[in-house]
């Protein structure tokens, strides 16, 4: 019939969608899942109990402790403070406000290799900060402590741009609701707007804990890399690689692989969860 | 001559947005297409501009004098869409805007530059926007927004023109001003013209005919007289204004409500049933000595704010509501007050044989 | 809380504390808080790499510079990153009009999958290259034929050039793909619409209409991507093979001197990067700020 040839064409108003989704397509598939394949592909050339060997062996169990420990941490302390951070830049006035806003986003700008070698040079002995904590007892560099540093510095941004939209579309009404209900400051922010920042606090949470476990540049120059002690999952990766142990090194990035996957996925459930108090603002 | 629709179907999912519509708009009509939101309309307005396709090319056609441009894009139909919320270039003042669909032409068709000026100033002229040429859309009102994107629909000397809610996210003060005003210009410049809306106000005041739409099919069709006034079912009944519903029995050509008996022409010939009259506010006298047949009814409130005053009234019978709208001169004369008794006469009683709820 | 209200004026001054403020004092407290905070870990760093960078100098300075190594370095990276962006300003248009103008289905995997470069850890990044195209690769396995190919025409691309802009690529990916989505998004597709009706043809509503309306995106989204590209390390560092003069883009050469202790001269040539984030950082905020005036001037009106 003549009007199925019409019909299996389907007209659209806008055009270029086959070109766009197919350039889309093909690059994606090219540069980043084909190569991605390659992890699976290698895998398979190892045995299972040479792979679980290879993921379970210690330096490596103790990379992930670490890695996980570290960032882990790393991504609570900056919920609080790019809470606090957040809510100063939004709420109040301060000479210097735009400033310090435009550099909250200095780690997402930095190299991470100069972030490293600061932060390793800051804290060493003889740097700035490390000169003043060696009298108290403190010791960051080649150490786990100099770890959680270099990744609170690298996810710092992210608590802050999560949250910072949600606080500033915040509707003062609901505030001024809450007040004239009788509650008293420390309620309204607790009752009312920290239950609407949470979902925001937990992407900028979770977006901070996925970039932490994935740091390589700005801790491996701080961090000293001993293993068993001070070395993370992407400097066990690298170390086999350097003897050309791929099919190890494989099976370690497929760990984190799949702990990044879940990450992602949580987070795009997280950010949905975001977006759903935020509907009846776009209307 | 004339721009027509035939068979049109449009599902979106599982919802069907219209249901095998036909229209058929004389060239130089002013047709509104009035209809609760989710009727269709807007859809039925957009297949027409090429901007949707039905889901049955083949059967459904789109027909601009005759020309089948069921299978044109819509930067080939040559229709003038305006937009509800005018989606003009934000990064273009008013008079690019207007000058777009000049300037988009190909070369071999695109006039010269001083012709495009030329038109686009007349243009200016006639939506009364010749000093603000240069400005934004983000430095414009509502209303001048509307005015602006209807110009950039004419500049294109368009087969039809489009409107999608022309007047809908304006107050209703600048409402009533624009829509004088469009009447006005398409009795200036005749070009076929079809617009949306949800206000029967507006429908009722502008356009030479109006399609009335439900769940994706056109309900009644006619000029605004013919509808208001012989609405084709209970739906368009009511959706032109207010009504009142009195429950009583058919009785051959009358209705009797509460043991009196009212004309009901629609009637004639129908089996004696219980049935559903509709009477229109304005539709009922009150008096306080029945002279013809009449039904007694008690004083609930009365309100005289406004231009007309409005009495709430209880059938002594049945206990059911109703509202009477009256004159300011009739309701001084009367003077009402609450749980006074007063008799109704209902005038140009509607019954329908179809069962039907409001 | 109660307003307090002075009894010492003639005319009853009531100074009004607005119900959604806090106190003076906590508000100091906060400021000072986040304050400190931000000191400790930006604004110090940043500034210990300017001094560190001149502690021998300015003649010092110049010279770490001038070094052929430190020269080659940044032409790499400015190869690797004009290669990169382009292309991923590129890819990020095409993804944003597929996605955000048409209705299609399995969008949201699609936007996951562009996600995925920012999820990875970028040892992985470097990894993934190195198990397709070197030795015992994935290609050289599968495909000799193809492999041959590449070393007859001494095409090495693990330890050389192609591998470091492949690895660049790779992890800058999502950058201008993700600002252009969300805003083609809410820009809708009335305007393009509108354009067509107009009678404007395809390229013509892209240009005229399309593109004014994302060029803050655009521009956006195209600095941290070259922000990013050529700052890369992890990436590039597990394909590089760290080959000085040859190898060795501007991070990597930083990693080196700072290997070689040689700590004011990684600090020189890494207070060129920090430049680059300052700059970044600037353009950004000025992008932001004439976004924010186009929205303002929109929602007034």
């Amino acid at each position: 019939m003549a009007n199925d040839r019409i019909k299996a064409r389907k007209i659209r108003v806008l055009p270029g969608f086959k070109l766009t989704l197919g350039f889309t397509l093909f690059y994606l598939g090219l540069l980043v899942l084909i190569p991605l394949a390659a992890v699976f592909w290698k895998t398979t050339t190892l045995t299972w109990p040479e792979f679980w060997h290879t993921i379970t062996m210690p330096p490596a169990m103790a990379s992930y402790r670490l890695t996980f420990g570290a960032s882990f941490c790393a991504a609570l302390v900056n919920v609080v403070f790019g809470l606090v951070v957040a809510w100063v830049l939004v709420r109040y006035e301060f000479p210097g406000k735009k400033i310090v806003d435009a550099l909250v986003d200095l780690p997402f700008a930095l190299p991470t290799a100069v972030a490293g070698i600061t932060l390793a040079a800051l804290y060493s002995q003889h740097g700035w900060i490390g000169r003043s904590l060696e009298p108290l007892g403190i010791k960051a560099a080649n150490t786990q402590l100099g770890i959680f540093i270099a990744l609170t510095f690298i996810g710092l941004p992210f608590i802050v741009r999560t949250v910072q939209p949600i606080l500033e579309d915040l509707d003062p009404e609901l505030e001024e609701a809450a007040s004239s209900l009788g509650a008293n400051r420390w309620q309204v922010f607790w009752r009312v707007i920290l239950p609407m920042l949470t979902p925001a606090l937990l992407t900028g949470f979770a977006l901070a804990f996925a970039r932490a476990l994935g740091e390589y540049g700005s801790v491996i120059f701080i961090a000293g890399n001993i293993p068993m002690h001070t070395q993370i999952t992407p400097v066990v990766i690298m170390q086999e690689l350097d003897m050309f142990e791929y099919g190890k090194a494989t099976a370690i990035a497929v760990v984190m692989l799949v702990v990044s996957f879940v990450l992602l996925l949580s987070i795009n459930v997280l950010q949905w969860w975001t977006n759903r108090y935020n509907t009846h603002n776009l209307a | 001559m004339s721009v027509e629709v035939k068979n049109i179907t449009k599902k979106f999912g599982s919802f069907t947005a219209l249901d095998n519509v036909s229209l058929k708009v004389e060239s130089g009509e002013l047709v509104a297409l009035l209809g609760p939101s989710g009727s269709g309309k807007t859809t039925l307005l957009r297949t027409i501009a090429g901007l949707e396709f039905p889901d049955n090319p083949g059967v459904a056609k789109v027909l601009f004098y005759g020309e089948d441009v069921t299978s044109i894009p819509a930067s080939e139909r040559k229709a003038g869409f305006a937009f509800q919320h005018y989606a003009l270039f934000r990064h273009m003042s008013v008079f690019e805007n207007i000058a777009f669909g000049l300037r988009v032409r190909p070369k071999a068709t695109r006039p010269p530059e001083g012709e495009i000026r030329a038109r686009v100033k007349k243009l200016l002229d006639l939506i009364q926007l010749e000093p603000l040429a240069k400005r934004f859309p983000s430095q414009l009102s509502g209303g001048q927004r509307q005015r602006v994107a209807l110009a950039r629909a004419l500049a294109v000397e368009p087969k039809v023109l489009l409107l999608d809610e022309p007047f809908g996210a304006l107050d209703a003060k600048v409402r009533k001003e624009l829509r004088r005003w469009l009447r006005q210009l398409h009795d200036e410049i005749h070009v076929t013209t079809l617009f949306v809306t949800h206000d029967q106000e507006e429908a009722l005041e502008v356009s030479d005919r109006v399609a009335i739409l439900r769940n994706g099919r056109i309900e009644q069709i006619g000029t605004p007289d013919e509808i208001y006034d012989h609405p084709a079912s209970p739906f368009v009944y009511d959706f032109l204004g207010n009504v009142n519903l009195f429950s009583g029995r058919v009785k051959d050509g009358a209705m009797v409500i509460g043991g009196t008996e009212f004309a009901a022409p629609d009637t004639a010939g129908e089996r004696d049933s219980e049935a559903v009259a509709f009477v229109r506010p304005h539709d009922i006298r009150v008096t306080r000595n029945a002279t013809g047949p009449a039904l007694p009814a008690q004083v609930i409130r009365a309100n005289a704010a406004g231009p007309v005053a409005s009495l709430e009234l209880k059938r002594l019978d049945s206990g059911e509501s109703f509202t009477v709208q009256l004159s300011k001169e009739v309701f001084q004369e009367l003077a009402p007050k609450a749980g006074e008794q007063v008799f109704v006469e209902l005038k140009n009683v509607r019954v329908f044989s179809d069962d039907y709820s409001i | 809380m109660t307003p307090v209200a002075t009894t010492f004026h003639a005319a009853p001054q009531v100074v009004h504390r607005h119900t959604t403020s806090e106190p003076p004092v906590v508000r100091r407290l906060l400021i000072s808080v986040a304050l400190a905070f931000l000191s400790l870990f930006l604004f110090l760093p940043l500034v210990y790499v300017f001094t560190q960078a001149l502690a021998k100098g300015f003649g010092f300075y110049l010279e770490t510079l001038r070094d052929p190594y430190a020269w080659s370095a940044i032409k790499l990276t400015f190869i690797a990153a004009v290669i990169a962006v382009p292309l991923n300003c590129i890819f990020g248009v095409c993804a944003a009009w597929a996605i955000a103008k048409f209705d299609f289905p399995g969008k949201n995997v699609l936007l996951t999958l562009i996600d995925l470069p920012f999820s990875i850890s970028p040892v992985i990044a470097g990894l993934i290259y190195v198990l397709v195209f070197g030795a015992q690769g994935w290609i050289g396995l599968k495909f000799p034929q193809f492999a041959d190919w590449l070393t007859d025409h001494d095409l090495k691309i693990i330890y050389a050039t192609p591998g470091i802009i492949l690895a660049t690529i790779f992890v800058t990916v999502p950058f201008v793909a993700r600002e252009l989505i969300p805003l083609m998004q809410a820009q809708g597709r009335s305007e393009e619409e509108a354009a067509r009706v107009l009678g404007a043809s395809g390229w013509q509503t892209f240009w005229r209409v399309t593109v004014p309306n994302i060029k803050w995106g655009l521009i956006y989204g195209v600095i941290l991507c070259n922000a990013r590209a050529m700052g890369e390390f992890g990436a590039v560092s597990v394909v590089s093979g760290h080959i000085r003069g040859l190898t060795n883009t501007v991070p990597l050469h930083i990693e080196a001197l700072y290997d070689d202790y040689n700590f004011t001269g990684a600090f020189a040539v890494a207070s060129l990067l920090a430049l680059l984030a300052l700059v970044t950082l600037g353009v950004k905020t000025w992008v932001e700020h004439q976004h924010a005036r186009q929205d303002k001037t929109e929602s007034t009106a």
